[in-house]
């Protein structure tokens, strides 16, 4: 369980859009490899940077504030991002931390 | 603290790759207990933050350290105790940190305290306290109309 459980990250580029897909438990022990990862897809402004959680399993106050920075990043950039297919039990601590305005907000104004 | 009976307990190095046992544990332990799915979820992340605190802030990096985990039966619910023997922390001024993202501008937000926010909110009592370490002791009642029979 431990294993099948182990946080990775799948990327996908196409013309417009950088898909990456987060699989497994993004926790304190993740959240640096997985900010040094996406960092390059979040510093290319060419694309539209999409964050793909359909296989994310669990997320903790460390993840979501790599998902803060991120969206910082995107908005000084003047870049487009998005995150999809948010699981239940993910969204409900997007909304309960206040995450969900800031997604919203991001989504919107760019693209 | 001590032990009289139906407490499970975890000694774990103090290290980010050891807090998925303790969720582990706590997801075998609650189960059994009745606890709903929804519940369950709640726990985890609100157990892992209080680990997640202790492998922060707990000891000086590369000193090394231990966590603890009790696992404690009480009535209606189920008390999680999470101490370490490191650097306590100024519980009033961290407690009051506790803080969200809402009603704030993008400028303005950062993701510290959000841990002891999730905390609170996510289970039914939260104390942080102790001289030595820290001990956060947080406390979750099985819903009723969820209790198994």
């Amino acid at each position: 369980m431990v294993q099948e459980n182990k946080f990775r990250m799948e990327k996908q580029i196409t013309d417009d859009d950088n898909i990456i897909s987060l699989i497994g438990e993004l926790d304190l022990s993740k959240a640096s490899e997985f900010n040094t990862n996406v960092d390059p897809f979040v510093q290319d402004v060419g694309r539209k940077l999409i964050l793909n959680l359909k296989e994310l399993t669990y997320i903790d106050s460390t993840g979501i504030g790599v998902i803060l920075t991120i969206i910082k990043t995107r908005h000084a950039l003047k870049a487009p991002f998005a995150v999809e297919n948010i699981p239940p039990k993910v969204q409900k601590l997007f909304d309960l931390t206040g995450l969900t305005p800031f997604l919203s907000a991001v989504a919107n104004t760019v693209n | 603290m001590e032990s009289k009976n139906r407490t499970v307990s975890l000694t774990l190095p103090a290290e980010a790759e050891y807090i998925d046992l303790v969720r582990l544990t706590l997801y075998g332990i609650s189960s059994k207990m009745g606890f709903s799915y929804e519940d369950i979820e709640d726990m985890k992340v609100a157990v892992s933050e209080a680990c997640n605190n202790v492998v922060v802030h707990a000891y000086e990096p590369g000193q090394g350290g231990k966590m603890e985990v009790h696992f404690e039966e009480v009535e209606g619910g189920i008390k999680i105790i999470v101490q370490d023997q490191g650097l306590s922390f100024d519980h009033v001024t961290k407690v009051g940190s506790a803080d969200s993202l809402h009603n704030k501008s993008l400028d303005e937000v950062s993701s510290g305290g959000l841990g002891l926010y999730l905390m609170q909110a996510l289970m039914d009592h939260v104390e942080v306290k102790g001289d030595h370490g820290t001990v956060v002791i947080l406390t979750k009642l099985v819903s009723k109309s969820e209790e198994m029979v």
